[in-house]
């Protein structure tokens, strides 16, 4: 009787606990929870509110249930930015994870300076955007660039100096070697990391089997790694196609999705509604892809 | 025959390292260069510069540019005229002087600065506290708040853009020069607070939890083990999340140019650089020097915690 009256109140006590654990957790992460629901998942849904509206700054918005949506839908400049951004975000996301896989398998080698090597080539991944496209757009320069010098003066690729930087045919391919330049970095780093956790016994009982080099990437190296790759690109495409400023900055002529949206909502009449509905469109493309994606690449 | 086979691999494998560090760092050697250039010298494709010129700089940091503007005629008037007053001179001279409108570099670092400073500052601060909660603490719905926070990741700045801006001009908090900017502060505190929860989350999970239950059975309270054991032992990551943050903060261009629209004098470097190129003052060598003067503060701040930094990005914490 006394040893149940006892257990009676240990269990209270641990119940106390418990509450004031469950408080003092909830306590701490409030601010975090406060802020990002007033600054993110708030402004959210009233963006899904205001795709709905004719917004006006001053007075009251006016409701016009799907007018937005259908004139963006019939909009063709809508539809080459798609197509646009799927180009953007295809090459940029194939194009980081393959030399971010080569760096990294490099940079998995033991050479000298190789401290100095690793962060001179994370530098690309740090710099602001706005301070690096103008050395970018310099080396394009039509007049003074490198790359014109080289492959019009020296290897006559080009009947004329062109500035591929301004040309709408080919300023995308500039647009895409910068975002290769800019992000392989990240590519390299998560693929080292995923390098470095590989078992060295599989590759030793490989050697002893007598498996080339490219059998042991083959065999060993791509299936620890396959996962690990998948879950980059998905995050490489996530972020490849919401980015602005390494497209806009660089150059005006790659209408990618943010870009157009950031113009009609930003610029000329400044059209918030329609800047709202695109914005939900391609949020909405997106979680389409991403589903798609991890049915299919990640099999979960 | 195999140790030839050898070193044909290790030049092969040495050319490749090369060529990547080639890659990398090309256009900022491109920047430096073409920021030390006479005009002539540009389309010199060789790096280094025929004659050095450092008058861009000068220009951009304002260094010896009192007397560059002035006529040479007002000079010799100021020299032969004695019935002016000192004061009189000065004012007659101060109006031919450059003040460094072309780009007031200190002004554009001092608003970077104070706004990518305060906002990271604030960001650390309540990510030590949230990310206790999620890596100490046990109770329901740590989880699922731990993976909203994650979702974050997928929101580009466009979709957040529109409904804040509508939001803030509706409040009236962008028709002032102190509500835009204080605004623009919060924003990339938000901005950079799911980075600084998950990273900080991660390290704090590699803190032996013994540690803090000694204290604790010494009479130690909760926050007591917060700020004289979690802190101290975490201070080189808590220092990484906050370079980290700054660094986000300093390089933000988007939000900054619809926010800071009418306000040129609280404008970030930047909005300046930007400013710079489309204006008439757009020549190469200030234009690389600007970009020069920007990021350097980046870089030498990266430099400093390289090693963490590069460690927090595979932890799984980065958002661009």
């Amino acid at each position: 009787m006394h040893f149940k009256k006892k257990s009676y109140a240990f269990v209270r006590r641990s119940q106390v606990l418990e509450k004031r654990e469950r408080n003092l957790g909830w306590f701490l992460v409030l601010p975090s929870i406060v802020i990002i629901s007033a600054l993110i998942i708030y402004p959210i849904i009233y963006n899904l509110l205001l795709s709905f509206f004719d917004v006006r700054m001053a007075g009251g918005n006016l409701f016009t249930g799907f007018r937005n949506y259908l004139d963006i839908i019939g909009d063709h400049e809508f539809w080459r930015s798609v197509w646009t951004s799927l180009i953007y975000v295809f090459f940029t996301t194939i194009g980081t994870t393959l030399v971010g896989l080569v760096v990294a398998l490099l940079m998995n080698r033991e050479f000298p300076f190789r401290g100095l090597v690793r962060s001179l080539i994370l530098l690309p991944y740090v710099a602001p955007v706005i301070a690096v496209v103008y050395s970018w757009q310099f080396i394009f320069d039509p007049v003074n660039g490198i790359f014109m010098h080289i492959s019009y003066d020296k290897l006559h690729l080009f009947s004329q100096r062109i500035n591929l930087v301004r040309s709408p045919e080919t300023s995308i391919f500039v647009a895409v070697l910068f975002g290769v330049w800019k992000n392989f970095p990240f590519s390299y780093l998560m693929i080292l990391s995923g390098l470095q956790s590989i078992d060295k016994g599989l590759y030793e009982a490989a050697e002893i089997d007598g498996c080339s080099k490219w059998e042991k990437f083959r065999y060993i190296t791509f299936p620890e790694i396959y996962f690990l790759m998948g879950s980059i690109i998905l995050l490489r495409a996530i972020w490849n196609f919401n980015k602005f400023e390494e497209v806009y900055l660089l150059t005006q002529n790659v209408k990618v999705l943010p870009v157009y949206t950031y113009l009609k909502a930003f610029t000329g009449i400044m059209d918030i509604g329609h800047g709202a509905a695109i914005a939900v469109i391609q949020f909405v493309l997106l979680i389409g892809f991403i589903l798609v994606y991890v049915k299919r690449v990640l099999k979960w | 025959m195999v140790e030839k086979n050898r070193l044909v691999d290790k030049i092969i494998f040495f050319l490749l390292v090369l060529l990547v560090v080639f890659f990398a760092v090309f256009p900022f050697v491109q920047m430096i260069s073409t920021s030390l250039k006479y005009q002539w010298d540009w389309g010199n494709p060789s790096l280094i510069p025929r004659k050095i010129n450092i008058e861009a700089y000068k220009e951009l940091l304002n260094i010896g540019q009192e007397e560059k503007n002035v006529p040479e005629s007002v000079i010799t008037l100021l020299k032969e005229n004695d019935q002016l007053s000192k004061a009189q001179k000065k004012a007659i001279l101060d109006k031919f002087k450059s003040t460094g409108d072309i780009f007031p570099f200190f002004r554009y670092f001092a608003n970077s600065m104070i706004l990518s400073f305060s906002s990271a500052f604030i960001s650390v601060a309540i990510a030590i506290l949230g990310a206790y909660s999620f890596s100490r603490v046990r109770y329901r719905g740590r989880g699922l708040i731990q993976r909203g926070v994650l979702l974050v990741y997928m929101f580009g700045p466009i979709l957040l853009l529109i409904p804040l801006y509508t939001i803030s001009a509706k409040l009236g908090l962008i028709s002032t020069s102190a509500g835009a900017f204080t605004t623009l502060m919060l924003i990339y505190m938000v901005l950079t607070l799911p980075v600084s929860l998950y990273m900080l989350g991660n390290y704090f999970r590699t803190i032996p939890f013994s540690i803090e239950e000694s204290a604790m059975i010494e009479g130690c309270s909760r926050f007591g083990t917060i700020w004289r054991i979690v802190i101290p032992l975490s201070l080189s990551a808590i220092f990484t999340v906050f370079i980290y943050s700054f660094m986000i903060a300093w390089n933000e261009y988007l939000f900054a140019s619809v926010f800071l629209k009418s306000f040129s004098d609280l404008n970030t470097l930047p909005l300046g650089l930007r400013q710079l190129f489309v204006s008439k003052n757009a020549i190469w060598d200030r234009i690389m020097a600007a970009s020069m003067l920007s990021a350097l503060p980046v870089i030498i701040l990266f430099m400093t915690i390289q090693k963490q930094l590069a460690g927090g990005i595979t932890a799984g914490g980065v958002k661009e």
